[in-house]
């Protein structure tokens, strides 16, 4: 059995810190990003015709469909040679992180928009309410509430992707503790605290989206 | 924006590609094989009367739900083999990591499902004089089992993308393949969306036939 030896990572506290602040960012900036885009990409497709409809589709279908290291990839190798400049790797690995959120979170909001019984329009309908107050007002109020509780656990995977931003170089929290691990030769006790950390953030946010889906669907039902 | 695609590079590839992709496979089945079946067990554990082994299973699933599968990965093959003193091959550090992260989503796909079996089920079972282990096994469980086939291919899915991973320790999977090759032949472009290609290749069949089997289900369920 080997002897571990946690007390040498709480002086890495700082570095950690900065590492999980920068995985932080990534996810922020992303979130915006993709939350937008998402939501465009769902009324496209729920609302959008046939031709904008079909563009959704396959956005979604090959931002859904290829794992994240490879767009990371893609994205951090192939975007200089199309545009001839550095775009940074920042701004190369949040596109990669925002284009796969807002694929999966378009899908959260049109299952969404789906889930919107038909008798409403039925009832629009009937009241003579017009296609923008239709949408704007009736359907879209409803399936943003509703979709909050998956969005939630879209942010969750987000946050968990985002420790492969690690893998072009850039200095997140898995990063720093691989860093760490390979310059102090001690894997385990870094590696399970940087998982630690990851756990502690994320944890609780599932908590909340189980929280806030039990109280939504009580608001929901009456 | 003219960059002329060189096709020759794609077509020198390709043999490379293929090997990686099978590698990238196999991992995917190993660790199915692994998650299907500790899955349900963890499952039936996360239901269980008893306190301690439900805490224990939902600690498991919550732990492996709630971290990076990179770092899953990392961590099985750095800390592994100075645990238990073994070596084993960045691939099997690779289907045990994936298999076990696979076991936790799996784990709560199956529980989910048992949920759905209806209670009147089990009453009837009673009334009809079926002892637990005949009613858990033969009444409840293919119910759920049928309920759960949409949700484990999409966590099959998932767990082929995640496979994309262990390029990072190694394992001569699709990416790694790709990340060498684009390297040596300063190509990325045409490589590493041959490389997306091949992912999508397989990942979208297979998410068409989620959909048609959630139609199925869904159909099922109400009836």
């Amino acid at each position: 059995m080997v002897d571990l030896n946690f007390s040498f990572v709480l002086g890495y506290t700082n570095v950690l810190l900065a590492g999980l602040l920068t995985s932080i960012q990534f996810v922020s900036v992303a979130i915006v990003l993709g939350l937008s885009l998402g939501f465009v990409l769902s009324l496209m497709r729920s609302f959008g015709g046939t031709i904008l409809g079909m563009i959704a589709t396959v956005f979604v279908e090959v931002f859904r469909g290829t794992p994240v290291l490879v767009l990371l990839f893609w994205f951090f190798f192939c975007l200089p040679v199309f545009f001839g400049t550095d775009l940074g790797g920042f701004a190369s690995a949040v596109l990669a992180l925002s284009l796969y959120f807002a694929a999966i979170t378009s899908e959260t909001f049109r299952s969404s928009l789906k889930s919107i019984e038909p008798a409403q329009l039925d009832a629009c309908v009937a009241l003579g309410l017009g296609a923008g107050t239709r949408i704007f007002r009736v359907i879209l109020p409803q399936a943003v509430l509703r979709a909050i509780p998956n969005l939630s656990s879209n942010v969750v995977s987000l946050f968990k992707e985002s420790a492969l931003v690690s893998a072009v170089g850039l200095a997140d929290l898995m990063y720093v503790g691989q860093n760490i691990a390979n310059k102090e030769a001690r894997p385990i006790e870094i590696l399970t605290v940087v998982a630690l950390i990851y756990f502690a953030c994320a944890f609780p946010l599932t908590r909340i989206a189980a929280v806030i889906e039990k109280k939504l669907l009580k608001v929901i039902k009456v | 924006m003219n960059y002329d695609f060189s096709w020759i590079i794609v077509e020198r590839a390709l043999p490379k590609l293929f090997d990686g992709l099978l590698v990238s496979l196999q991992l995917t089945v190993w660790a199915n094989v692994i998650g299907l079946t500790a899955g349900f067990l963890l499952a039936l554990c996360a239901i269980s009367r008893f306190r301690v082994v439900r805490w224990l299973a939902v600690a498991y699933i919550e732990v492996f739900r709630c971290t990076p599968a990179l770092i899953q990965i990392v961590w099985f093959y750095f800390c592994v083999p100075m645990i238990f003193g073994v070596w084993w091959s960045g691939f099997l550090m690779g289907v045990l990591a994936l298999g076990m992260n696979l076991t936790a989503f799996n784990a709560e796909a199956y529980r989910a499902a048992i949920q759905t079996v209806p209670s009147s089920h089990l009453d009837a079972s009673v009334a009809l004089g079926l002892g637990p282990v005949v009613s858990t096994l033969l009444v409840v469980l293919p119910q759920a089992l049928i309920i759960a086939i949409p949700v484990l291919m999409t966590n099959a899915i998932g767990i082929f993308q995640q496979s994309a991973l262990v390029a990072l320790i190694s394992v001569e999977d699709l990416v790694y393949q790709g990340r060498i090759l684009a390297g040596e032949t300063y190509r990325p472009i045409e490589i590493l969306s041959t490389v997306a290609v091949f992912y999508l290749a397989i990942s979208i069949p297979m998410s068409q036939l989620v959909g048609f089997f959630e139609s199925r289900v869904a159909r099922m369920l109400g009836r």
